[in-house]
C-alpha cells in the first residue's frame, strides 16, 4: 500500500424531483489508516461534492442511522473498515423508496413493524418493585437490543416480494421479544402468524447483516415462534402438514411412489483400495424423487475410492418440522437415526442436502442433549466440505475428469452458504472440471424461495422470490445454474419450466459425475 | 414565501429521552401532542449513554435514599446546582423508573430479581440503573415504543430553526422539512425545548452529529435565559481512531476494571498528577491530566495517550467490557493483547435554558427538559443523571404543557418574524460564492477545542471570542451553499446549524471570559483556584437588545451548603 493510495467509490446518486433514472458517480478517495466507509463519504461531501446525501448521527454503531448497501451487503458505514485491497460501490438499502442518492425513506418499514403492535401488552400495573429472574428475561432482552437500521428488512428476500406484505425480520423480532417477555400479555404468536411469520425462507441473510448486534433472528425469533404456533395449533400450515403427517407414517417427508434408493444400491458400495469410508445420507427427496442426483453423488465418490455405505433404514432429518416448527415429530426421528448410524459404525457422514445437513450439524445435537443422550459420535459433512476438505485439493481425482465445454452460474444455497459457512469448495470443485467457463454472480447467495417451508407454504411468495433469483442467474446466458442442494434444484427447474428456457439446472456433483462419464451436456 | 402552517397544543422539539418522555406527559391530558425530530425517531443522542440512570432504589444499599442522591448531586456539581432540582431528581427519579418498566423497559436484575445497580463514580452508594452496556438504548427504544401504543404525531427530519415568539409568549416554531427542503410553521400555545447538547461545538466529543446546540441558540434568540454556559464536561477517554469517530466514547468501565493510563514513553503519568487515586480520580482531572500530557509532547502520533487492559485476563475483559473489544476489533485493535489510544472529548453542557421547579423557562409557555436545560447538574454531571434528568424533567415539562396549553390557545402568529426567518435561512443557498459551511465548521471546532476546550485563559478565550465575533459577521454576508437542491440537502442544513454553533460558541467563551476562577469543569489556568467570595454565583446569559448580556445570579440553596459557607 503506498501512501497515496486511491479507493474508488461507486455511489448511485439520484435526486427524484430532476432525474429520471439514478446513476453511478464514481469518487476517488485517499486512504487513510483505518478509515470507515463513513469517512471516506465526509472527505467525498467535504472536498469533492458538498450535495451528496446521506445520512448518519451517532458514527459508533449505536444508532443505525448510516445504513446503506454496501458491494451489494446492507450494513453500517460507520462500522464497515474500508479495504484498500478492493474499491467499493455504495447504494441506498434496498426495499425503500429512495429519497435522495443514498438516503432513503424507512417509512413502508416503520408502517409494517407499527402494524404488529410494537409495544408491552399487560392489562394491569404490577406493584412495584416487580421481580423479575435473570433467567426469565434473557431471551428478550437480547433481542430488545436491535437499533432499527433496518439492514435486515433491507437483505429480506421475502420483504422484498411484493406478493406479500411481509414485515420483515425487524417485526418477527420485536413480537419474539415480547413474546418471550414474561410480563407480556398480548397474543404475539397470533399476530405473527397472521403478520407473515410463515413467509420467512429461513435464508438467514437478517442475522449475516445484523453486524450491529448479532441477533439471530430467524433461529430464534422466526423458529422460536414457529415452535409456539405449533404447540398452540396456530401452525404449521396447510402446505407443510401433509409432510409433517408423512413423516409420522413413513419415516419420509414425501411419500414413496418408486423403489427407494437405497434399496437400489447395495449395502456397501465396494471400491478397490479405498482410502476412507463414508456413510451416504441422501434425504428424502433424493431417495424417493430425484433419485439420479444420489446416484452421482455414489458415482463421485468411487471415483475417488472411497467406501460409502447405504443406510437403508434412515428416516427423515425432519428439517421441516424444525424449520416449521413441528418440533415433537422430530425428536423421535433424529433419535432413530443417530442410534442407527452409530450402530452402522461408519464415523463420516456424508450429504449432499443442506437442508438435512445443517439439521444434522446444528438441531440434532439440541435434541439429543434435551433428550438425555449421549451427542453423536459421527462427524457431518456435506459433500463439498467432504470432497474439498478431506479429500484435499490433491487427494481430489482430478484426472479423471473430461471436458464440459460449458457456460456455468453458481447459485448458492442458503442452508449450505449461510447456515454451514461453505461456499468456496464448490466454486472449487467447479473449477476443477476442463473446460467449464465459470461464472459468479455479485446475487450468487440471493435466496431462491425455497426454504423455510416456503415452498410448501406460501407458494405465489415462493415462486416470486424463486423469479427473481431465475431472472438474476439466467441474465448472464449460462448452459447450465448449478447448485447443491436438492430444494433449490427442484425450485429452479420449476422456473426454467415456467420460462420455457433451455438452461439446465444442476448439482455441483452432477456436472463432476457427468465430467468423470465423459457425458456432454448440451 | 409561502408555507404550510401546521397547528397543534403542544410541541415538543427533539425526541430523545427527555422530548419522547415529555410528549408521553402531556399526551395523558387531552392535549393534541406533536414531537418533531431532526432525526429519525429512535435514533437520537440519548441511545449512546451506556452506563446507566441513576435512581434511589437502595437495591443493593438499603441506606441509600433520594436525599443521598440529591446531596451526591450538589457535591460533584461543586455546588453551582439548583438544589431545588437536584431534589426534584432525585425524588423524582424512581418513580421514573417504574414509569419506564411500564412502558416495557427491561433492566438486568439482581439475584433477587430485583434492577440490578452498579457503582458509579462519586456516588455514596450503588444506585446506578442499567440494562447491560445499552441503557441509553433500552430508555429509548422504550420510549418510542411507548409514543407508538399512544399514536402521539411525530413528524422526523424536520429541522427546527427558530421559535416564534408573540408578545411575552412562546407561539410555535419555525422550520425545514430535510426531505423536501420545506420551510414549515408549527403552531403551539406550548413548547418544549428538548433538543438536546451541543457537543459538536467542540473538534473532539461524543455526541452524535445531530448534538450542534441547536435548541440553546433558538431559546437565546427569543429572549430565553440560560444559566451556566461555562460548564462543560469533558470525558478522559474518548477514542483517539479512527478519524470519524474520534471522540467515541470509551466507558469509564474500562478503569473501573482496572486499565491504566501510560503516556508515548510507557509512563503511569497519573502517579504525578494524583498518586492516591490515579486512573480514578475524578473525571475532570484525569481529563486534565491526559490533555497535558498530550500538550506537552509525550502523547501518541494520533495525539493521544494509551489506555491498557491487556495484562488483566481475557476472559475478563470478554464479559465485562464487551462492546469495547468489539468497537476496537473493528479497527483492528485487539484490546486483549494491545492498548487503546484514548484522548478528553466533549461530552456534556451541564448549562442550559433556565428552568424552574416545573420545568418553564422564563418565556410563557416556552418549557425544557434534558442536556438542552440548565441548572440540575451545575458544575459537573454524574455518571447516569442525565438519563435521570431527561426522565425526570421530560415528564414535569410535559405535564406543565399540557396544563398550559388546556388554559391558552394558540396565539396568532407574527408574519414579520416569520419573513425573516424565511430570509435568514435561504440567505446561504441564494448565494453562489462564499464560504463553505464545512470548512467554517471545522474552524471553529477546532479553535473551541484549543482555546476554550478543557484548559481556559484570558488570552484563548479572547482569541476565541474574536474568531467567533468574525464568523458571525462573515456567515451573514458570504456563507454559500453549493449544491441548491432542497431536497435532503445537508450542507444547506450544515449551514444553518453552524450558525447555532457559533452562537452557543459565544456564551460558552463569554460566560468562561466571565468566571474569573475555576469550578466545577470549568478551569482556568490563569485562576487555577475557586473563589468563593466573588464567584460563588451562577451566571445567566440572556439577549437584552441585540447584546448578549451576562449576570451573576445567587445560587438556589436548600439543604446543603457548601463546605466554606457552613460554620
Amino acid at each position: 500500500m503506498g501512501k497515496d493510495q486511491i479507493i474508488k467509490f461507486r455511489i448511485q446518486r439520484y435526486n427524484p424531483d430532476v432525474d429520471d433514472k439514478p446513476t453511478f458517480v464514481t469518487f476517488k478517495v485517499p486512504y487513510t489508516d483505518r478509515q470507515g466507509v463513513l469517512d471516506a463519504l465526509h472527505y467525498i461531501f467535504r472536498n469533492i461534492d458538498s450535495s451528496l446525501a446521506y445520512r448518519w448521527n451517532c458514527r459508533t454503531g449505536q444508532c443505525g442511522s448510516c445504513a446503506i448497501n454496501i458491494n451489494g451487503v446492507p450494513g453500517l458505514a460507520c462500522r464497515t473498515v474500508v479495504n484498500p485491497s478492493q474499491d467499493y460501490i455504495l447504494e441506498p438499502l434496498p426495499n425503500f423508496p429512495v429519497i435522495r442518492d443514498l438516503v432513503v425513506d424507512l417509512g413502508p418499514g416503520f408502517n409494517r413493524l407499527e402494524k404488529i403492535r410494537p409495544y408491552l401488552e399487560r392489562t394491569s400495573a404490577p406493584e412495584r418493585p416487580e421481580k423479575l429472574t435473570r433467567e426469565e428475561i434473557s431471551s428478550a432482552m437480547e433481542l430488545r437490543a436491535c437499533i432499527e437500521c433496518f439492514s435486515c428488512y433491507a437483505a429480506c428476500p421475502a420483504v422484498a416480494s411484493a406478493k406479500q406484505e411481509y414485515p420483515g425480520p425487524i417485526a418477527m423480532r420485536e413480537l419474539a421479544s415480547f413474546e418471550f417477555d414474561p410480563r407480556d400479555q398480548g397474543d404475539r404468536v397470533q399476530l405473527a402468524v397472521s403478520s407473515g411469520l410463515y413467509d420467512c425462507t429461513s435464508c438467514g441473510n437478517c442475522k449475516e447483516v445484523c453486524i450491529p448486534k448479532h441477533i439471530d433472528t430467524r433461529r430464534t425469533a422466526v423458529e422460536g415462534l414457529r415452535a409456539l404456533a405449533v404447540e398452540r395449533e396456530m401452525g404449521p400450515l396447510e402446505g407443510h402438514q401433509g409432510f409433517i403427517d408423512q413423516i409420522e407414517e413413513t419415516g419420509y417427508a414425501v411419500d414413496v411412489k418408486t423403489t427407494p434408493l437405497t434399496d437400489q444400491l447395495p449395502e456397501v458400495v465396494e471400491v478397490s483400495n479405498p482410502v476412507d469410508k463414508v456413510l451416504f445420507y441422501p434425504g428424502c427427496l433424493i431417495n424417493l424423487r430425484i433419485q439420479n442426483v444420489g446416484i452421482n453423488v455414489v458415482e463421485v465418490l468411487k471415483r475417488n475410492n472411497v467406501q460409502v455405505h447405504i443406510p437403508k433404514d434412515f428416516v427423515c432429518c425432519t428439517s421441516v418440522a424444525f424449520r416449521t416448527g413441528a418440533r415433537t415429530i422430530a425428536h423421535d426421528m433424529v433419535v432413530r437415526n443417530t442410534e442407527y448410524f452409530q450402530k452402522l459404525g461408519v464415523t463420516k457422514v456424508v450429504s449432499l442436502c443442506p437442508g438435512c445437513m445443517s439439521t444434522i450439524k446444528q438441531d440434532w445435537p439440541v435434541v439429543l442433549h434435551e433428550e438425555n443422550k449421549p451427542p453423536y459420535d459421527f462427524e457431518p459433512f456435506d459433500i463439498n466440505e467432504y470432497l474439498i476438505g478431506q479429500l484435499g485439493l490433491e487427494g481430489f481425482n482430478q484426472k479423471d475428469l473430461k471436458p464440459l465445454p460449458i457456460r456455468v452460474v453458481y447459485h448458492d444455497p442458503c442452508h449450505l452458504n449461510r447456515h454451514q459457512g461453505i461456499s468456496e469448495e464448490p466454486r472449487k470443485l467447479l473449477q476443477m472440471i476442463p473446460g467449464i467457463e465459470f461464472i459468479d454472480v455479485e446475487d450468487s447467495d440471493r435466496c431462491c424461495g425455497a426454504g423455510g417451508g416456503v415452498r410448501a407454504g406460501r407458494r405465489e411468495l415462493s415462486q416470486d422470490i424463486a423469479g427473481i433469483k431465475f431472472e438474476i442467474l439466467s441474465e448472464v446466458k449460462p448452459d447450465v445454474i448449478a447448485t447443491s442442494c436438492s430444494f433449490c434444484f427442484i425450485q429452479l427447474i420449476d422456473e426454467v419450466k415456467k420460462a420455457n428456457s433451455d438452461i439446465k439446472i444442476m448439482n455441483v456433483t452432477d456436472l463432476l459425475a457427468a465430467s468423470y462419464r465423459g457425458e456432454s451436456i448440451k | 414565501m409561502t408555507f404550510e402552517v401546521i397547528d397543534t397544543d403542544v410541541l415538543v422539539v427533539g425526541a430523545g429521552g427527555a422530548g419522547c418522555r415529555a410528549a408521553i406527559a402531556a399526551s395523558d391530558s387531552n392535549q393534541e401532542v406533536t414531537i418533531i425530530t431532526k432525526d429519525i425517531l429512535g435514533k437520537a443522542h440519548t441511545v449512546m449513554a451506556e452506563g446507566g440512570i441513576n435512581a434511589a432504589l437502595a437495591n443493593l444499599d438499603p441506606d441509600d435514599i433520594c436525599e443521598i442522591h440529591a446531596r451526591d448531586t450538589c457535591r460533584a456539581g461543586a455546588y453551582l446546582n439548583n438544589q431545588n432540582l437536584a431534589e426534584i431528581l432525585a425524588n423524582e427519579a424512581p418513580p421514573r423508573i417504574f414509569d419506564l418498566e411500564n412502558f416495557g423497559a427491561i433492566f438486568s436484575r439482581t439475584p433477587d430479581g430485583l434492577i440490578m445497580q452498579r457503582p458509579f463514580g462519586h456516588q455514596t452508594y450503588r444506585r446506578t440503573c442499567y440494562a447491560g452496556d445499552r441503557t441509553g438504548h433500552e430508555v429509548l427504544a422504550t420510549l418510542t415504543d411507548e409514543l407508538r401504543r399512544r399514536q402521539i404525531e411525530i413528524v422526523d427530519e424536520v429541522f427546527a430553526t427558530s421559535l416564534l415568539r408573540s408578545r411575552n409568549q412562546i407561539s410555535g416554531v419555525t422550520v425545514i422539512e430535510i426531505r423536501t427542503g420545506r420551510f414549515q410553521v408549527f403552531r403551539a400555545p406550548a413548547v418544549i425545548m428538548a433538543a438536546g447538547g451541543a457537543g459538536r461545538i467542540y473538534d473532539v466529543t461524543t455526541n452524535a452529529q445531530a448534538d450542534v446546540g441547536s435548541g440553546y441558540a433558538m431559546a437565546y434568540k427569543v429572549g430565553v435565559e440560560l444559566i451556566d454556559m461555562e460548564q462543560f464536561q469533558f470525558h478522559p477517554t474518548g477514542a483517539a481512531i479512527p478519524p470519524a469517530a474520534r471522540g467515541r466514547l470509551v466507558t469509564e468501565g474500562v478503569r473501573g476494571e482496572g486499565g491504566i493510563l501510560l503516556n508515548k514513553d510507557g509512563e503511569r503519568f497519573m502517579k504525578r498528577y494524583n498518586p492516591r487515586l490515579l486512573e480514578l480520580a475524578g473525571r475532570d482531572e484525569v481529563a486534565r491530566s491526559i490533555a497535558t500530557e498530550i500538550r506537552e509532547g509525550r502523547g501518541t502520533e494520533n495525539e493521544a495517550v494509551f489506555l491498557d487492559v491487556s495484562f488483566l485476563p481475557a476472559k475478563i475483559i470478554e464479559e465485562r467490557l464487551p462492546t469495547m473489544l468489539e468497537d476496537f476489533l473493528d479497527i483492528g485493535v485487539d484490546i486483549r493483547n494491545e492498548p487503546m489510544e484514548v484522548t478528553p472529548t466533549a461530552h456534556h453542557v451541564m448549562g442550559g435554558l433556565k428552568i424552574d421547579t416545573s420545568a418553564e423557562t422564563n418565556l410563557s409557555g416556552l418549557y425544557s427538559a434534558g442536556e438542552v436545560a440548565g441548572g440540575v447538574h451545575g458544575g459537573n454531571r454524574l455518571g447516569g443523571n442525565a438519563l435521570a434528568a431527561g426522565q425526570v424533567f421530560g415528564k414535569i415539562a410535559g405535564d406543565s404543557a399540557a396544563k398550559f396549553a388546556e388554559k391558552n390557545s394558540i396565539p396568532s402568529i407574527d408574519r414579520e418574524s416569520i419573513s425573516k426567518e424565511y430570509s435568514r435561512v435561504m440567505a446561504p443557498l441564494e448565494r453562489d460564492e462564499g464560504l463553505s459551511p464545512s470548512d467554517e465548521t471545522q474552524r471553529l471546532q477546532r479553535y473551541m477545542w484549543d482555546k476554550a476546550g478543557l484548559f481556559r485563559n484570558e488570552e484563548d478565550l479572547n482569541s476565541a471570542l474574536n474568531l467567533i465575533k468574525d464568523q458571525q459577521k462573515q456567515v451573514k454576508s458570504k456563507l454559500a451553499v453549493k449544491n441548491k437542491a432542497t431536497r435532503y440537502n445537508t450542507e444547506w442544513i450544515s449551514a444553518l446549524e453552524l450558525q447555532d454553533l457559533i452562537l452557543v460558541a459565544e456564551m460558552i467563551v463569554r460566560s468562561a471570559l466571565l468566571r474569573k476562577e475555576s469550578r466545577g469543569a470549568h478551569y482556568r489556568t490563569d485562576y487555577p483556584n475557586p473563589d468563593n467570595k466573588q464567584w460563588f454565583v451562577n451566571i445567566v446569559t440572556s439577549k437584552k437588545k441585540e447584546n448578549m448580556v451576562l449576570t451573576r445570579t445567587p445560587i438556589v440553596i436548600t439543604k446543603w451548603a457548601p463546605p466554606w459557607m457552613e460554620k
